[in-house]
């Protein structure tokens, strides 16, 4: 679990100053401080893509945002990351929750691009989605940190470091719910 | 109308508003204005022009913000529409050329072709604002109150079938903001937004 207000300081201390994406459960805790924030506006949109063209607008307009989505919505907005936050070199932090994840480290399971086969992807004990994520991010060419607990946090302000540095896009997976500050 | 009934008069009045340019009106903009707040959508996300320019338009609430999307363009990224409204963006003025055809690709027809109603999308979407054109000389003549007032405006204009080709970026490119790459010409945009006095 990790604690929503403290995910909000963060944002905070970053600068940030929009947050785009589409909802999910993990990240209720989080978009309910957002909604009720007098600073950071929160936009929700469409569809996954649609969020990442928009925050690549906002930076070049002189913004510092950040999208939030989720991993399903991530597999979908290949396009656009690459078209968008990749090819223009926009220093853009990812939030992304990891959707499955918990079933799939309860069992053991970190694939790599080599371990994922039509019987694993199907697996009715496990979500695809989940095993698909890193490997995607990892041959996208898509950098990312990994928040499970308050004690990661620090993670996030090393994906906005990264992020500057190296003018591109980072991700990060938060693999637990957010919670009630 | 021609294309160039569709951009001459707007490369007349934008004054200093950027202006998003992706597909088939990249390369004939070029031909119509030099100017720092041009800006190609190319070499980029396919339908992604609305939602960048989306962007800018928030990001940039003071300046106008116009987009010169395609048809098969807008069907890429038809939710946008409800989220141009839904973010209040009172700054963008959103054009689709529609000729019916992925034109870039070979003038294939798009899905719906000669039975789409953009206008209807758009109303249905929440514009307030929104205009349909065939006439070049009407188009004109209702352009400068099209540009004032209040946004988010869609504007529908039917243009003639074209030739353009497919798009690149390079030193060898006629249109000059193609010749930077992607990246480089956001910096110069944003270079351009943010250090202007």
């Amino acid at each position: 679990m990790i604690h929503a207000g403290l995910v909000l300081e963060e944002l905070r201390r970053q600068g940030v100053t929009d947050v785009l994406g589409v909802p999910d459960n993990a990240s209720k805790a989080l978009l309910d401080l957002l909604a009720l924030d007098p600073v950071i506006r929160l936009l929700t949109v469409t569809r996954e893509g649609e969020a990442f063209a928009i925050a690549s607008g906002l930076w070049v307009g002189g913004r510092a945002p950040v999208v939030l989505i989720q991993n399903t919505g991530l597999l979908e907005s290949g396009d656009a990351v690459r078209g968008t936050a990749m090819r223009m070199r926009v220093p853009l932090v990812c939030l992304v929750t990891v959707r499955g994840h918990a079933r799939m480290a309860a069992r053991g399971l970190r694939p790599t691009a080599e371990d994922l086969d039509a019987d694993l992807l199907s697996r009715p004990d496990l979500d695809s989605v989940a095993l698909l994520t890193e490997p995607t991010l990892r041959a996208w060419g898509l950098p990312w940190e990994t928040v499970a607990t308050d004690a990661d946090l620090p993670r996030l302000g090393v994906a906005f470091e990264r992020a500057r540095e190296a003018e591109r896009p980072v991700a990060v997976l938060i693999t637990t719910d957010t919670a009630e500050p | 109308m021609t294309r160039d009934e569709a951009l001459r008069p707007l490369a007349r009045r934008r004054g200093p508003a950027v202006v998003v340019t992706t597909m088939g009106t990249v390369r004939p903009w070029a031909k119509l204005s030099d100017d720092a707040l041009d800006f190609a959508s190319a070499d980029s996300a396919m339908g992604h022009a609305a939602d960048f320019a989306l962007g800018l338009s928030l990001a940039q609430p003071h300046r106008k913000v116009v987009c010169l999307n395609g048809d098969g363009s807008m069907l890429m990224s038809l939710g946008t529409l409800v989220t141009i409204v839904a973010s209040g963006a009172a700054n963008l003025v959103l054009f689709v050329l529609q000729n019916d055809r992925y034109e870039l690709t070979g003038n294939q027809a798009i899905p719906g072709a000669g039975r789409l109603d953009f206008p209807a999308m758009a109303r249905a979407a929440g514009f307030a604002r929104v205009h349909a054109f065939e006439d070049a000389a009407a188009y004109e003549g209702a352009l400068p109150s099209i540009l004032e007032g209040p946004g988010p405006v869609f504007v529908s204009l039917r243009v003639e079938a074209g030739a353009e080709g497919p798009l690149g970026r390079g030193p060898g490119e006629s249109a000059a903001y193609l010749r930077p790459s992607l990246a480089e010409s956001a910096r110069r945009l944003r270079r351009a937004l943010t250090e202007a006095p």
